[in-house]
């Protein structure tokens, strides 16, 4: 992993406002704001493995239910994720919100969760071991 | 290890990696909210304006789901290793037994639950002869269901991946 600079910072959260530029443009620009869940699910995504990371010791391999634990974590993260590209995906086709405002939120949306996982690959790396 | 290999081919090297245990999880996880939102979807798109005709999806077209994803749960709830320790010294009395007993009723209700989303396409959408549009409610139960069981299955796998894992660092 490259050493974290100030260039790391800056394009980071230059990606981070544009995927907040587009969630709130796809809200704004139809007066409906429901795309604004895609943003809480993102948020909500990665705490199901922080807290089963803390539950869990990895290094216990003689018992596996410290891995059954992250294992839950992974689970309900991969859950979320899929859960902010699928809502927009809902929502569009029962005309709660038009199609545009659904691909604008899909990506804002990954946009926010990719700056979210590449902040904690570079800065939580000594958490690793 | 090697020798009381059953099949020709052996797993390749990369399926034992941690790497992989960890896409098996994640992609289980997504697999079973993909299920989740087909099935919401149809219930969503059948209480919007969209929605011209006359069916509507009731409490009746969510029981498959529930009774498929209770079966999940129950399925990789059971530890797998208690299924190959059947000896009285390594398990303790009978344990083997009540997994293969409790596996038997997790596996009865994802199978129930395929068949129900199955009954309910049937009865409710084809024998009627609800036409396209309203019809993919009934398609979309059928689909969340057969994806509740692939998660489980891909979620089975990588389970069973991490117990390899595990041996071999232990050894």
């Amino acid at each position: 992993m490259p050493a974290a600079g100030l260039k790391t910072i800056i394009a980071l959260s230059f990606v981070l406002a544009v995927g907040f530029l587009l969630v709130i443009l796809s809200c704004a620009l139809f007066k409906v704001y429901y795309p604004l869940l895609v943003v809480g699910t993102y948020i909500i995504a990665p705490i199901p493995n922080w807290i089963c990371s803390r539950c869990a010791n990895p290094d216990d391999f003689v018992e596996s239910s410290g891995a059954a634990v992250l294992d839950l974590g992974r689970f309900f993260t991969g859950f979320f994720v899929v859960m902010g590209m699928a809502l927009p995906i809902v929502l569009a086709h029962a005309d709660l919100i038009r199609v545009e405002a659904m691909i604008m939120s899909i990506v804002g949306g990954l946009l926010i969760y990719g700056t979210i996982i590449s902040f904690s690959m570079f800065f939580h790396e000594e958490q690793e071991f | 290890m090697e020798e009381d290999r059953l099949w020709k081919f052996s797993k390749p090297e990369w399926l034992n990696s941690v790497w992989a245990r960890n896409t098996g999880v994640y992609s289980a996880g997504a697999l079973f909210a993909v299920a989740f939102y087909v099935m919401l979807d149809s219930a969503v798109w059948s209480g919007s304006s969209r929605n011209a005709s006359d069916v509507h999806v009731k409490f009746v077209d969510w029981l498959p789901l529930i009774f498929s994803s209770l079966g999940m749960l129950i399925i990789n709830s059971v530890e797998k290793q208690r299924l190959s320790a059947d000896s009285f010294s390594y398990s303790g009395s009978g344990v083997a037994w009540k997994a293969r007993v409790v596996l038997f009723l997790g596996f009865a209700a994802l199978a129930g639950g395929m068949a129900g989303g199955v009954t309910v396409f049937v009865l409710k959408f084809v024998v009627p002869g609800v036409q396209m549009p309203a019809l993919s409610m009934g398609i979309e139960n059928v689909v969340s269901n057969a994806l509740v069981g692939l998660s489980s299955v891909v979620l089975w796998v990588s389970q069973n991946m991490e117990d390899e894992y595990s041996y071999n660092l232990s050894l």
